[in-house]
């Protein structure tokens, strides 16, 4: 899966000249906490965040209340939002694995996805990555999802496709983690549909070598 | 992917009104409705009913009149009412694009496409030439357009219409746009040329997860590619829902009116009957104080009369402007007695009447062979000498086929396949090249100018457009009148009485008498059109696409109106539309033209149901039917037309045939061989060399149709 299948396409975005008051006004009317922020031909030249538009005390402490409300109304998008050069941005044809890496890397909630030209075509958050796990691993589809162990040996993985061949059971959502506690072993975990719970526990664990550590029927 | 929880385009409550002399019209009034990404929203409703001032409002193209008065119009998450025009050019700028029903009108005639293409991008963005063409070049192949490169370097008339029209939607794709508005995009358009370009957009809309608002009138249409549906009638939305809902269970009743309107592919004339809604939309400054479809509503009460009723919210997500949506059962529904009375009258007929009208009924018309060809003068030295070859339009090539008094044949075909050329030709508006053609018993192959008036009597003609046939400056009473004097069929003192009566048989007063053709809606013209072509109580009478200018509602009349009068006169008709629906419905005979050939004639029924000719089978899968659950095999012809200056050698058809491959050889035979006729039985013949049984082996186009 790439950035492109899970980003949104069409964000809401806003012009620099926008007053920031406005641009907070967006982003809690349409229940979002990013804005890239764009000029004409969608050129992004920054980002702004919920985080970015909170008032901090020692800004303001030396005003005077009226001196607030006239500089807050005065605020625009330009002067409160982060620079292009301090934003992180990804392309369409980001793997969604290196973009979930940026993102824990750096600490950030979201990415605007960019075409050449530093050009706006989506953004993709966390959230649009999280439910992307959740479809690799066919969440949406009712099933039985198994947790198998087995070596890290060439072969192993193919011996249990083959059993789900012989089957004729189908593959929804697949993905793998290595043991902690043994090394050289790996979990691989499989959401099979059209197969029966029972079934899948025998077949499974008649496999030379593998071992079916945890098996459900998921709704 | 994450259902964004903010819509694209969210318009709430709109009213826009136009200002005129002495106050002001307000168009459309509390207009709600939102599209998601990816969504593609249709918006129905007859002419005049306020669903093009909508699309105006969001891109304020409203006019220097004309202005949002209440309401919002979100896009994006901004309001769009109220801004200034230079904060409005921003937030519109390239995220807005718009495709209208005339691709002409959107191209420049006097630039290369190419030009006009990349102007899109290197003026909103900035991007180099050379990479705009390369662009350019891949959204133009995206847009399936053969030999894109090519076309970047034509102009817009050295292409096809549905060529440009796809020219449009790709330009209109180039900036990515969020929201792409649809004026009825396909309506100018072939039915092939319209199945092809409506795949394209369901496609796109997936790839691009652009946000569609599609304008259109037709109800196939709607069914073929949106998600959801707003009806509109007389400037208010009067219910939405989702397609599938729309169609199985309309709950306002003029939607249920509608869809009661129109034909479904595979109704005949005998068996099923079109209600027409009485009256018409009321103008925008004298709409009824109450609910706005009142006065045309079978279910009005005096709560209706009194009380606009609002846009509610009915549990299951349907949004219904009605006071009486629960109780009203449309499956209860009665048809107006006239009506009820007509469709016994055609059925009893039917039934008793058929086979001796339809086949052993003495032929009143016989053409055969009939060829009509145009000469075409070259622009080289030797074509202005004369010493080039001659060459010619074949506009109509060798047709055969006979009409039963009282009978109608329907003729189908795309445009330039020479349906109206063969009318013209049998009414003598053009006299014909070669080959016999009798009319009872006259010889008609000689222009008009060579007739006798009691021949000219007999043959009348109603055409497409109403407005551009009637003189503006004579009344309703004289344009009628006039043919009865002419051909004196009454005499002068009584024509006035007699002109009434026809008024009152075409349901119109007495009042019109004196009217002036643009006091008339579109509707009561073409009635006038038919008054007149009645007049002087003609044998035959050549009706040229007579209702595809109508609003479905006024279609339904037309077309009652027309089978009345077949059935009071025995009146014998040629019938020329391209929607299949209407000429099922209408026509006892159906012929098929392809490139000025008749590909297959035969009794209505026959037409839709294998055996049939790979050219009818196209053309059947690419009918949009208003019925999304209706299940249509998918077949696309590729290419165009060919030029009928040089039509392809062997069978017309066989450059674009999609069945060619079932013959040996790769249908060699096709490009060599005439084809021959093939008896299928009942006087239906198939114009192809593939057997019948392999003919009869196809699987019908359209699964409902094959219970028929």
């Amino acid at each position: 899966m790439l950035v492109k299948d899970c980003m949104t396409r069409h964000p809401v975005v806003v012009s620099p000249d926008l007053s920031a008051a406005e641009a907070e006004r967006i982003m809690v009317e349409n229940h979002i906490r990013h804005l890239p922020v764009v000029e004409d031909g969608k050129r992004l030249i920054g980002l702004i965040t919920r985080e970015r538009l909170r008032l901090k005390a020692e800004d303001i402490g030396s005003y005077d209340v009226w001196e607030i409300t006239r500089n807050l109304a005065r605020l625009k998008v330009r002067s409160v939002m982060i620079p292009l050069k301090q934003v992180w941005t990804v392309t369409p044809n980001r793997s969604i694995e290196r973009t979930a890496s940026l993102m824990t890397e750096h600490k950030i909630g979201c990415l605007p996805v960019v075409e050449e030209g530093n050009v706006v075509v989506g953004i993709v958050t966390q959230v649009d990555l999280l439910e992307s796990f959740q479809i690799m691993l066919g969440l949406p589809a009712k099933g039985v999802r198994v947790t198998v162990r087995m070596s890290d040996q060439p072969g192993e993985f193919a011996k249990l496709m083959r059993v789900m061949a012989e089957q004729k059971w189908g593959v929804m959502g697949i993905g793998s983690f290595p043991d902690r506690r043994h090394e050289g072993f790996y979990f691989a975990v499989l959401k099979l549909v059209g197969a029966d719970e029972a079934a899948v526990a025998t077949v499974l664990n008649d496999i030379p070598g593998q071992e079916v550590v945890d098996i459900r029927t998921v709704v | 992917m994450t259902q964004p929880s903010a819509p694209i385009l969210k318009v709430e409550n709109l009213a826009v009104a136009y200002k005129v002399r002495g106050g002001e019209i307000e168009a459309v009034q509390n207009v709600s409705f939102d599209i998601h990404r990816g969504d593609s929203h249709g918006i129905v409703g007859e002419s005049g009913c306020g669903k093009s001032t909508v699309a105006w409002a969001i891109v304020n193209f409203l006019g220097a009149n004309g202005y949002v008065k209440r309401g919002s119009i979100k896009f994006l998450g901004q309001d769009l009412v109220g801004k200034s025009p230079e904060e409005l050019r921003r937030l519109r700028g390239d995220q807005i694009a718009m495709v209208f029903q005339d691709p002409m009108q959107a191209l420049n005639p006097s630039m290369r496409l190419g030009d006009q293409m990349k102007e899109v991008l290197t003026v909103h963005r900035g991007i180099s030439e050379s990479e705009a063409e390369d662009r350019c070049v891949d959204m133009l192949q995206r847009v399936y357009m053969p030999d894109a490169a090519n076309v970047m370097r034509r102009y817009p008339h050295q292409i096809s219409g549905g060529q440009q029209q796809r020219v449009v939607i790709a330009m209109a794709l180039l900036n990515n746009p969020a929201l792409l508005i649809m004026d009825e995009p396909t309506t100018a358009l072939d039915v092939t040329v319209e199945a092809a370009v409506l795949d394209l957009i369901a496609e796109l809309r997936r790839e691009f997860d652009t946000a569609i608002m599609y304008i259109t009138h037709n109800l196939g249409v709607v069914a073929r590619v949106c998600s959801q549906v707003g009806v509109m009638y007389a400037g208010e939305m009067v219910e939405r829902a989702s397609v599938e809902r729309i169609f199985a269970q309309p709950q306002h009743p003029y939607t249920q009116g509608l869809i009661r309107c129109i034909p479904t592919l595979g109704e005949d004339k005998a068996s099923s009957a079109l209600y027409p809604i009485p009256g018409r939309v009321p103008p925008p400054n004298a709409r009824p104080a109450g609910c706005i479809y009142a006065p045309r509503c079978d279910y009005a009460q005096q709560r209706c009369r009194d009380e606009r009723p609002a846009l509610r919210l009915l549990a299951d997500g349907v949004q219904v402007r009605c006071h009486f949506t629960e109780e009203i059962d449309p499956g209860q529904w009665t048809p107006p007695e006239e009506v009820e009375e007509m469709v016994e009258t055609v059925n009893g007929q039917a039934d008793a009447a058929t086979p001796a009208s339809t086949n052993n009924g003495k032929p009143i018309l016989e053409l055969h062979d009939l060829r009509k060809y145009y000469p075409v003068t070259g622009g080289s030295l030797r074509d202005v000498l004369g010493l080039g070859e001659k060459r010619f339009v074949k506009a109509v090539e060798g047709a055969t086929f006979s009409v039963p008094k009282g009978s109608t044949l329907g003729i189908v075909g795309e445009s330039g396949c020479g349906k109206s050329t063969l009318i013209k030709t049998i009414i003598g508006l053009e006299d014909s090249t070669s080959g016999q053609a009798r009319f009872m018993s006259f010889d008609i192959t000689e222009g008009l100018s060579e007739r006798n008036m009691a021949l000219i009597k007999e043959l009348q003609m109603v055409f497409q457009n109403p407005d551009s046939t009637m003189n503006p400056s004579y009344t309703v009473g004289q344009q009628i009148g006039r043919p009865m004097v002419r051909f004196g069929t009454v005499p002068r003192s009584q024509v006035r009485d007699e002109v009434i009566k026809l008024l009152q048989s075409m349901r119109l007063g007495a009042n019109y008498y004196d009217r002036l053709p643009r006091q008339l809606s579109g509707g009561e013209k073409q009635r006038v059109g038919i008054a007149r072509a009645l007049a002087s109580r003609p044998d035959l009478i050549l009706c040229d696409e007579p209702v595809s200018a109508l609003d479905v509602s006024v279609q339904a009349a037309i077309l009652n109106l027309l089978l009345d009068v077949q059935r009071e006169q025995n009146t014998t008709m040629l019938f020329i539309a391209h929607d299949l629906s209407v000429v099922r419905f209408f026509s006892d005979n159906v012929a098929v033209m392809y490139l000025g050939q008749i590909m297959e004639i035969g009794p209505a029924d026959a037409i839709y149901r294998p055996p049939y000719h790979p050219y009818t089978e196209a053309l059947l899968s690419a009918v949009p039917i208003p019925d999304p659950t209706v299940k249509q095999k998918q077949i696309r012809l590729e290419g165009s037309v060919p030029s009928a200056v040089d039509p392809p050698s062997g069978c017309r058809f066989h450059t674009r045939c999609p069945r060619r491959k079932l013959l040996p050889d790769d249908g060699a035979i096709c490009t060599r061989e005439t084809p021959p006729w093939q008896e299928a039985g009942d006087g239906h013949r198939i114009f192809c060399h593939l057997p019948l049984e392999t003919l009869a082996s196809f699987d019908p186009v359209v699964e409902s149709l094959a219970t028929h």
